[in-house]
């Protein structure tokens, strides 16, 4: 018992610790929760399947396979069975793990590997380059191909992939982050400075949602600083495997913020609060265990910052309107955030919080997931749609760029009535001018 | 080793994405919720109805493969676990609800609903189905009658048993069986229905069940105590049950139960106290008062430290959730938690936690104690690490002890959790060799050849190879 455990058939360069997955006394409690196994029934897609999946490689009973890495990548790292779990096992984050592991088991083809590369390594790194990269896109929309290709049914054409692509981009306005000013000074009386980590995702595609983040924090009294250097958050390197370039990142973004001397680290991203929490996890034993902690003590999501604090509400507007909430994985079960968000809504005059079904089932995004997975994310879609249609309500709030994207395309194929708003755009239309 | 020919066959038969045979997807069917036991079957096929079932126990006779149905694989005593490898035949893909009958007050199902859509299906109706196991959520219904299933609300309402009416299904040489009927009575030949109920897939495959459905009840009230002494707890318990109070619900659960479900649940439960009693009443509500002041009076005697009533229904449900999910979360502070759930005559509760007491001190083991105590069931669950060997032979005693004392006090090895593999030793002792010789006589009368869900229930019966004992003590 005394002896360190093998890794078995995993490297041991970022293993998940034998520990953590033997953790799981297979109850099943995660089969209720989990949109894989409810769409294909199959136990090895499921979290308890797959952390037997990870026992049995860490045993040295099953070789690192090709399954095994399918299974990792076909994991939504929802994290809805975390939640379920009563013994604490966290799949989603033995999924992450297996899937930096597959890297070097079943590295990707040439081209493949270099184009993952080169998004991960050089261009989510570096914001001026995504922000360039956008450009031909935004010229694509001004120029009306955009509004040609899906009134003519040209998207009929394009593979399924390159059509949900088009079809799930918005109309992008210029890029938030090189427009924002650095520090945006309290309205009213000062409560306090506040470090805003503007998102790539964020800032590039909804930098008007970003833009009411901006403008309530300071309505609500607080200072907004907004670096301008600020890094990727390291999401989608954790999500592809590439856990070295997430550390690279999070060990910049940790310095900036240092320097800012803010009280808070706020973020209107579900995606990004989530990793940005995982930074003392992700560096462990690899950088300065108090200032990481430091750092991580100060993030919060939008929702949880303003319920933390408590909502000025003087001179709220009334928005006569009714609204459900899709609950963002990367928020009720990646940072435990089920309350506030609903605190914040029901603290605007006017809204009327209308609870739909299964409100903490995935949308199917999942990051990368709804381009690789085309039909399995529509299924996940439409699963949450349903419910979603059952509110009758008149607007659907979410939190988090990643489902904002995915339910807009959806609602849109499926000509719902319903638009797709973040919070803060709910929040944005009650502030007094 | 299974032929190609033989795949190719079933997969014909009952649709290539309904049989299964990669190593990935065999390593993850050959378990269930119980430590200690793993097989490796060599086949799994998920029939999507009656005539893919057929196919695939054809198949196994002519193949000469060891059979073993699985539900949701919640079990805790290793039923659906493939003793002796061979075929796995899942049944969670013939899932419909068939028909809800409110003439009659019932609802037929086939094997593979969970037992929760069944729930909010006839509460839909207005009706009431009450057996609710821990593992509700994801539990079949075909695995909750194998099993005979309790559950919370097992004191005032029974158990599945006392809601089974109607069984179908195949017998494992394809002989097709209809063991009872909708009729409120019915003393029409042995009940076979009754014999399958708890056979724990032993003697034949159920694909349709028919259910008795109940008015919920108009009210109900949650009351929580507080104790410093876990058999003060115990003396409630008997108290409450001789003052003729029958709970919906009566619970305990000891001060580490309450802890890990804290630690998880967050619904402030009292880390300090020794013991806990969840007390749900429920029917007409001028009973449901009544019986609450009754209730109320007993803890007042006996001197519970603290007594609370649930503000809301929500409360109430948030209580019993946590409750659920007790095994669960005692595995947080170790590895592997190895249950059992021992059941006494109510009026000898407070003895069978004394002697808990005793021989958690005599083996020096960790165990967390909840259960319904209302029933006289309880979970006593030893918290431990399987690659210890040395502690697992300490659990085991314990265990081994335990029963002895259990059994003289009149009880029973198993309340609700079935026999399975992890408790064979035991039932040899309840019943001894008279007994288990009528019912293996009744096993060889279903499956001559023993290749029907091996390893299960019987001590000698063959086929214990590939399963997975750690310690290498295993009873």
């Amino acid at each position: 018992m005394s002896e360190k455990p093998s890794t078995g058939n995993f490297r041991p360069e970022d293993a998940p610790a034998y520990e953590s997955i033997l953790q799981c006394m297979r109850c099943g409690f995660c089969l209720a929760v989990c949109p894989t196994y409810a769409l294909t029934n199959r136990e090895r897609s499921s979290p308890r399947g797959r952390a037997a999946l990870a026992r049995a490689v860490a045993e040295g009973k099953l070789e690192f396979t090709s399954a095994v890495r399918d299974e990792a990548f076909l994991c939504l790292d929802c994290k809805a069975c975390s939640t379920a779990c009563p013994s604490g096992v966290r799949v989603g984050t033995i999924m992450e793990l297996c899937r930096s592991q597959s890297q070097s088991f079943h590295p990707p083809s040439l081209p493949a590997g270099m184009l993952r590369d080169f998004i991960l390594k050089r261009m989510l790194p570096s914001p001026a380059m995504m922000e360039t990269s956008m450009i031909p896109v935004r010229l694509y929309q001004r120029l009306g191909l955009q509004w040609a290709v899906r009134n003519l049914r040209i998207n009929r054409f394009l593979p399924d992939v390159l059509a949900k692509m088009e079809g799930i981009l918005p109309t992008l306005a210029p890029p938030l982050r090189t427009e924002i000013p650095e520090t945006i000074p309290a309205q009213g009386e000062r409560r306090g400075r506040v470090g805003f980590f503007l998102g790539c995702a964020m800032s590039l595609v909804f930098a008007e949602v970003s833009r009411q983040t901006a403008r309530i924090l300071s309505q609500q009294g607080f200072d907004v600083v907004t670096p301008k250097e600020v890094k990727c958050c390291g999401a989608p390197h954790l999500a592809e495997g590439d856990r070295d370039s997430a550390r690279r990142l999070a060990l910049i973004n940790i310095d900036l913020f240092r320097s800012l001397d803010v009280d808070y680290i706020v973020t209107d991203c579900a995606g990004c609060g989530c990793s940005l929490k995982e930074y003392e996890e992700i560096l462990e034993h690899r950088a300065d265990h108090d200032t990481v902690r430091l750092f991580c003590s100060k993030v919060r999501d939008i929702s949880e910052f303003l319920a933390e604090v408590g909502i000025r509400t003087e001179g709220l507007r009334p928005v006569p309107l009714s609204v459900t909430y899709h609950e963002p994985c990367h928020l009720v079960h990646g940072q435990g955030l089920s309350k506030p968000p609903r605190q914040v809504i029901r603290s605007i005059p006017g809204v009327e919080l209308r609870e739909m079904k299964e409100s903490s089932w995935c949308c199917g995004m999942a990051g990368s997931f709804a381009l690789k997975e085309l039909e399995t994310s529509r299924r996940i879609l439409e699963r949450k749609l349903a419910n979603v249609r059952d509110t009758d309500a008149d607007v659907l709030v979410t939190a988090n760029p990643g489902c904002h994207l995915q339910l807009a395309w959806g609602v849109r194929e499926l000509a719902m009535k319903q638009p797709v708003w973040h919070i803060v755009e709910l929040l944005g239309k009650s502030l007094p001018q | 080793m299974i032929s190609k020919n033989v795949i190719d066959h079933l997969r014909r038969k009952i649709g290539a994405q309904n049989v299964y045979h990669e190593r990935e997807d065999l390593l993850v069917l050959g378990y269930d919720a119980t430590p200690e036991i793993e097989g490796l079957p060599e086949v799994a096929v998920f029939p999507e109805n009656r005539e893919g079932l057929e196919a695939a126990l054809e198949v196994s006779r002519q193949e000469g493969l060891a059979v073993t149905p699985r539900g949701a694989a919640t079990g805790l005593s290793g039923g659906s676990t493939p003793a002796a490898g061979g075929m796995i035949l899942g049944l969670t893909r013939m899932n419909r609800i068939l028909e809800i009958d409110e003439e009659n007050l019932t609802a037929t199902a086939e094997t593979g609903v969970i037992t929760t859509q069944l729930f909010n299906a006839v509460a839909a109706h207005g009706l009431f189905y009450p057996p609710d196991p821990g593992s509700q959520n994801v539990s079949t219904l075909g695995g909750n009658v194998a099993e005979n299933a309790g559950g919370l609300r097992g004191l005032k309402y029974g158990v599945t048993r006392n809601y089974v009416m109607a069984l179908s299904g195949l017998l494992y040489d394809g002989t097709e069986f209809v063991a009872g009927n909708k009729c409120v009575k019915d003393v029409a030949g042995y009940s076979l229905r009754d014999l399958l109920v708890g056979s724990e897939g032993t003697l034949g495959i159920i694909t349709e069940i028919t259910v008795r459905l109940i008015n919920p009840p108009q009210d109900k009230r949650t009351l929580l105590a507080y104790f410093r002494d876990i058999r003060t707890a115990g003396e409630a318990v008997s108290k409450i049950i001789a003052g003729r109070i029958i709970p919906a619900t009566l619970e305990i659960m000891d001060k580490t139960t309450i802890n890990c479900v804290e630690d998880f649940a967050k619904i402030g439960l009292p880390r300090e106290m020794e013991a806990l009693l969840l007390i749900e009443v429920d029917g007409h509500p001028a009973v449901v008062a009544e019986e609450v002041a009754g209730v109320r009076k007993v803890l007042e005697q006996v001197k519970a430290a603290e007594i609370r009533q649930a503000a809301n229904a929500e409360e109430a449900l948030q209580l019993a959730a946590a409750r659920r999910t007790s095994l669960s979360a005692v595995a947080r502070v170790s590895p592997t938690t190895i249950l059992e759930d021992a059941t006494v005559p109510r009026s000898r509760l407070a003895e069978t936690f004394a002697e808990i007491e005793r021989l958690k001190k005599k083996y020096g083991i960790q165990v967390a104690t909840y259960g319904h105590a209302g029933d006289g069931n309880l979970h006593p669950t030893a918290v431990t690490d399987e690659r210890d060997p040395l502690e697992l032979e300490k659990v085991h005693s314990f265990f081994s002890e335990l029963y002895e004392k259990v059994l003289s006090l009149g009880g029973t090895v198993s309340g609700e959790h079935g026999i399975g593999i992890a408790k064979k030793g035991y039932l040899l002792r309840q019943f001894g060799q008279g007994g288990m010789e009528v019912m293996r006589r009744i096993k060889k009368g279903f499956d001559p050849d023993g290749r029907r869900n091996p390893g299960k229930i019987f001590l000698e019966e063959g086929g214990s190879t590939g399963v997975k004992v750690p310690g290498g003590t295993h009873v």
